[in-house]
């Protein structure tokens, strides 16, 4: 069987993502799942940390520039390499072999990204808003985690 | 406890690298150093091209919108138009014989006091002169009952006469019936003669001598000779002029349409040999110079 090689075929999926959350800037619950989705289920698997740092590096950027709500931005790229290296950290120790292994895995990091996320705009900027992309994110973990499951069951990052 | 991942190979250089950006970061954030406006305004360099579309899009939609609005207005007006159209020509088409009629009755009214006889309106009712032994019927408005001989006259000119009256109702003998017979004039010859119905709307003067000069388009008035009309009325115009033996033929075109005439006046019985006009005392009347006369 012929199959794209995992290289090209992360990298166009983030970068569909990363559209997905440019373009969804209008509706930042639906841009919140795509956001989570990038930065916890696909940006772990790329084939190497510096690699998954810098594609949730990018999310986190095209967030806060297309979201336009805070005023000193800076927050939500610094949690999403914080979770996405914790991401990857635990995809390598204890890789989920069973989906609903992964979707445990995926909604406590998604909780944990949402904590971080808020924390770290917090710190860069001062209280704000909980918005409901976290919740919309926690909920849509079935639906993006059966994805990443399917997508590549085993990280090829080592 | 094993330092190996942070070395300076390839793979730790790497690990280095990642801590280097999550360091940068988290410095950038405490310090607070990012308003975001350098980072807003390149994004908007990716969102400008989607937002021109976005924008002839949305006004391709809105114009198209319109055009389908203005459309169905237009069609709709349209239909209103075709409607009101419609009715209007029935509603002309209802009352074109009441106009006509109105017309002649203008006609008429004008003409009454240009006679100065006590003059009589009647509606034609039944027109069927052109079938054999027929004439036409009039329905005089109120008053004494008519008389036979009494003459008849339109706005274009004489019509006939009387040939026999019920109190409602009367039977009208055009001039172009062959039995009918009035006194006329020329009108430059001053020539009298008695006029000979000979068709629609046709007739001929005869007792005219070949030795009087008439002209084709000469006019012709009533002589007042039969006591029936008085002098002055126009007939017709001469239309044709032959000599036959001792005297002259002279066929009439009639001035009256008499197809086409819907109200008419009688003639009082009797009338003077001469009409007063309006404004002259008891001077005589012009007949050349008055057409209707």
């Amino acid at each position: 069987m012929r199959y794209a090689p995992p290289l090209i075929r992360h990298s166009l999926a983030a970068t569909l993502l990363l559209g997905g959350i440019f373009f969804t800037a209008p509706w930042p619950s639906l841009q919140g799942v795509f956001h989570a989705f990038l930065v916890l289920g696909l940006a772990p698997q790329a084939s190497n940390l510096l690699l998954a740092a810098l594609w949730a590096a990018a999310g986190g950027w095209i967030l806060e520039g297309t979201l336009r709500l805070y005023p000193v931005v800076g927050g939500t790229p610094w949690a999403d390499i914080t979770l996405v290296v914790l991401a990857a950290t635990l995809a390598r120790r204890w890789p989920p072999d069973r989906l609903w292994i992964r979707w445990a895995q995926l909604a406590a990091l998604t909780a944990l990204h949402a904590l971080a996320v808020h924390g770290a705009v917090r710190l860069a900027c001062g209280p704000h808003p909980w918005g409901t992309g976290w919740a919309w994110a926690l909920a849509s973990v079935p639906l993006w985690g059966t994805l990443i499951h399917h997508f590549q069951k085993r990280p090829s990052w080592r | 406890m094993k330092a190996a991942g942070w070395g300076w190979s390839a793979r730790d250089l790497m690990r280095w690298t990642v801590l280097a950006l999550w360091l940068g970061h988290g410095v950038w954030v405490v310090l607070g150093r990012g308003t975001g406006t350098a980072l807003r305004r390149s994004l908007d360099l990716f969102t400008g091209p989607s937002q021109w579309v976005s924008m002839r899009w949305e006004g391709w939609k809105v114009a198209r919108a319109r055009r389908i609005s203005d459309l169905a207005q237009a069609q709709s007006e349209i239909e209103r138009l075709r409607w009101e159209l419609e009715a209007l020509r029935v509603q002309q088409a209802r009352e074109a014989p009441e106009r006509s009629e109105a017309r002649e009755a203008t006609r008429l009214l004008g003409l009454k006091p240009m006679v100065g006889l006590d003059l009589r309106a009647a509606r034609i009712v039944v027109n069927n002169r052109k079938a054999p032994f027929s004439g036409m019927v009039i329905e005089p408005a109120l008053g004494p009952s008519l008389l036979p001989d009494q003459g008849v006259i339109a706005a274009e000119g004489v019509v006939g006469r009387i040939w026999s009256a019920s109190p409602q109702q009367a039977s009208v003998l055009p001039l172009d019936a062959y039995n009918a017979s009035t006194g006329v004039m020329l009108a430059r010859s001053r020539a009298t003669g008695v006029l000979q119905g000979t068709g629609p709307g046709r007739a001929e003067i005869r007792y005219i001598s070949s030795q009087e000069v008439v002209q084709v388009g000469e006019a012709v008035f009533t002589s007042g000779l039969d006591r029936v009309f008085p002098r002055g009325l126009l007939v017709g115009h001469v239309v044709q002029v032959w000599t036959r033996g001792s005297e002259l033929g002279v066929e009439v075109g009639l001035a009256a349409p008499l197809d086409r005439l819907h109200l008419v006046f009688v003639l009082p019985a009797e009338p003077p040999l001469e009409i007063e006009p309006p404004g002259q005392g008891s001077a005589k009347p012009d007949p050349a110079r008055s057409g209707k006369r």
